[in-house]
């Protein structure tokens, strides 16, 4: 760079620096309203009591004290939620993802009677609001005798048909070439769908597992109709209940409502890709 | 589409007719793959679709063995029901703020970690994207706290700034938008970050031609990049309303309806009249309206979803 360049550089940048400023301050103001909350909360699941309801109210409390960690550990069942909350994430996680890719690796591959009826059919029913089969969804898992159970909250939830839809569309992308060759080499069918669809759908596999993961996470609905017995509740349903009996003792409330979003958070920070494309699949927020 | 129809064309050929002993063997084959899907599929989801159709015209709560059939008896309680009413306007309110609000702001912030001036994009997509990874029930308890009236930390900041206090979830005026404030921060980063990729994924060389004929920023961004970005922000409309209409966790957590009715929602509705007051083809019949008012708004999803 010679001499004149870099002074014209250096010009633009003074001239741009006004604009910098209030774009970073606007940033600045943007990262406190979306992160403040949780740091918020992270703070105050260390206050005491009475520090609590103090006003001004503390941002970082004069005293940090584990109490309020120590009462929901030993006094409530919150390691069991906990347990709860990722067995029926997980098992659901697996099971979908399962279930999905062997349906929707018929429909991106296979001519079957019906598959195009099929496939509007299940398409249509993402028309369907949740709680118009809250209902019968729930007589039939109780015909089952499902109700109360981690099966009641596991097998309804895992035909998952975004799932399907996801998955279908990427398996479509999958070259021919390669399913005819493994073929040839005396695959069977399953084999076919195991040694090599599975393998190289391991993006769109990724992305649908955080999906049904983070929505069973977080799911309230379900646990809050099928569950009575409180040793069974997952996280969400939990931290509803404390609101009902714990109303004023917020230092509670916040370090339960902090150890149930850490989980996802440190996942986040890991897989943020696949968080990415999930959010398209317009899933994420149940 | 077109793989999928060009593969369907060589594996019949390969396989002779249409009706032979190979075709059906390939169709059972194909069968086989999407049984477990689709056995579940027609329990918990084709099943109940029809069962709630059915539920909407008897009366009877969960438990009854026996539910006598009374039409459309529960369709017209409904238009004489106060309740109801005040449910559908707050719905209506609800949603009819909320979305143009989160689509507005969402595109603000959009343009603004879109700057040129802004460096680590990613960073600031992590930082918006941070409130949709928890739970509705946590967001509320995190929110409850901070709305809390006295020493809530939104109370004291505000006033600060010289605003009066408000009882953000217990003054029946407030409380549905102390709810949607918490809906707002906790969704708000989905549309922004559709909007960001929209952004970026506007040549370059467009926005340059209009600044060459002589248009400032505003008009580039309003005559060049927003109609660029016209089918994402459709979705968002599209998404954000199907949201809207079914709001239930925050409302259920935070204050479960009240006060006096203030944020009674259609799925509140649904919800307690099934679980709670045993009215059971009330709430199917409620979940027959609200599905007739989800259903055109989320035909433009699966048109969005199908066109991909």
């Amino acid at each position: 760079m010679t001499q004149i360049d870099l002074r014209r550089d250096w010009r633009r940048r003074l001239r741009l620096l006004p604009q910098a400023v209030v774009v970073y301050a606007l940033l600045a103001i943007l990262v406190i309203i979306m992160l403040g909350p949780y740091l918020y909360i992270f703070s105050s699941s260390f206050k005491e009591t009475y520090t609590l309801i103090s006003i001004p109210p503390q941002i970082i409390p004069e005293q940090l004290v584990w109490d309020n960690y120590t009462y929901i550990l030993s006094e409530l069942p919150f390691s069991l939620w906990f347990f709860n909350t990722i067995l029926v994430a997980v098992l659901v996680t697996v099971g979908t993802v399962l279930i999905d890719a062997l349906a929707a690796y018929a429909f991106a591959k296979k001519e079957f009677w019906g598959r195009d009826v099929l496939f509007g059919l299940m398409l249509a029913t993402i028309m369907i609001p949740g709680a118009l089969l809250l209902i019968p969804a729930f007589l039939i898992t109780n015909w089952l005798g499902l109700l109360n159970s981690y099966g009641g909250l596991i097998i309804p939830a895992l035909a998952n048909v975004l799932g399907v839809f996801l998955l279908r569309q990427f398996m479509q992308t999958i070259p021919e070439e390669l399913e005819h060759a493994a073929r040839i080499d005396g695959c069977t069918d399953f084999g076919v769908f195991w040694r090599i669809i599975l393998p190289l759908s391991a993006p769109a596999l990724a992305t649908l597992s955080i999906v049904v993961f983070t929505s069973q996470w977080n799911n309230l609905v379900w646990p809050l109709v099928v569950l009575n017995d409180k040793d069974l509740y997952t996280l969400p349903l939990g931290l509803a209940l404390l609101r009902s009996e714990f109303q004023v003792n917020y230092g509670i409330t916040s370090a339960a409502a902090f150890l149930s979003v850490v989980p996802l958070l440190i996942v986040f920070l890991f897989l943020q890709r696949y968080f990415l494309e999930g959010l398209t699949v317009g899933a994420v927020k149940g | 589409m077109t793989t999928s129809s060009r593969a369907s064309q060589t594996t019949q050929g390969q396989s002779g007719p249409l009706w032979g002993r190979a075709a059906v063997r390939r169709n059972l084959n194909a069968y086989a793959f999407i049984l477990p899907f689709m056995v579940l599929f027609v329990v918990f989801n084709i099943g109940p679709f029809f069962w709630a159709l059915w539920l909407s015209l008897l009366r009877g709560d969960l438990v009854d063995q026996v539910k006598p059939f009374v039409g459309v008896q529960n369709y017209v309680s409904l238009t004489t029901d106060s309740i109801t009413l005040k449910v559908f306007l707050n719905s209506l309110q609800y949603t009819v703020s909320v979305v143009p609000i989160a689509v507005v702001t969402a595109l603000a912030l959009a343009f603004l970690i879109g700057n040129k001036l802004v460096r680590f994009k990613d960073f600031y997509r992590a930082v918006v994207f941070f409130p949709l990874l928890a739970s509705a029930a946590a967001t509320a308890q995190i929110w409850s706290y901070i709305l809390a009236p006295r020493y809530g930390v939104l109370t004291y900041l505000l006033g600060l700034l010289g605003v009066p206090e408000i009882y953000w979830l217990s003054d029946p005026d407030w409380a549905l938008y102390g709810i949607l404030l918490v809906e707002w921060w906790r969704g708000i980063g989905f549309h922004i970050i559709l909007f960001l990729a929209a952004m970026l994924g506007v040549p370059e060389e467009l926005r340059e031609a209009a600044r060459i004929d002589g248009a400032n920023a505003w008009q580039v961004a309003t005559r060049v990049t927003i109609p660029l970005m016209r089918p994402v922000i459709l979705f968002s409309v599209v998404m954000g309303t199907i949201w809207a209409f079914q709001l239930f966790d925050t409302v259920f957590v935070l204050t479960n309806g009240g006060p006096v009715h203030a944020t009674a929602t259609i799925v509140w509705y649904i919800y307690n009249h099934a679980f709670r007051y045993g009215q059971v083809g009330m709430a199917a019949a409620m979940g027959v309206v609200l599905l007739l008012i989800i259903m055109p708004i989320s035909y433009v999803q699966m048109k969005v979803l199908g066109e991909r």
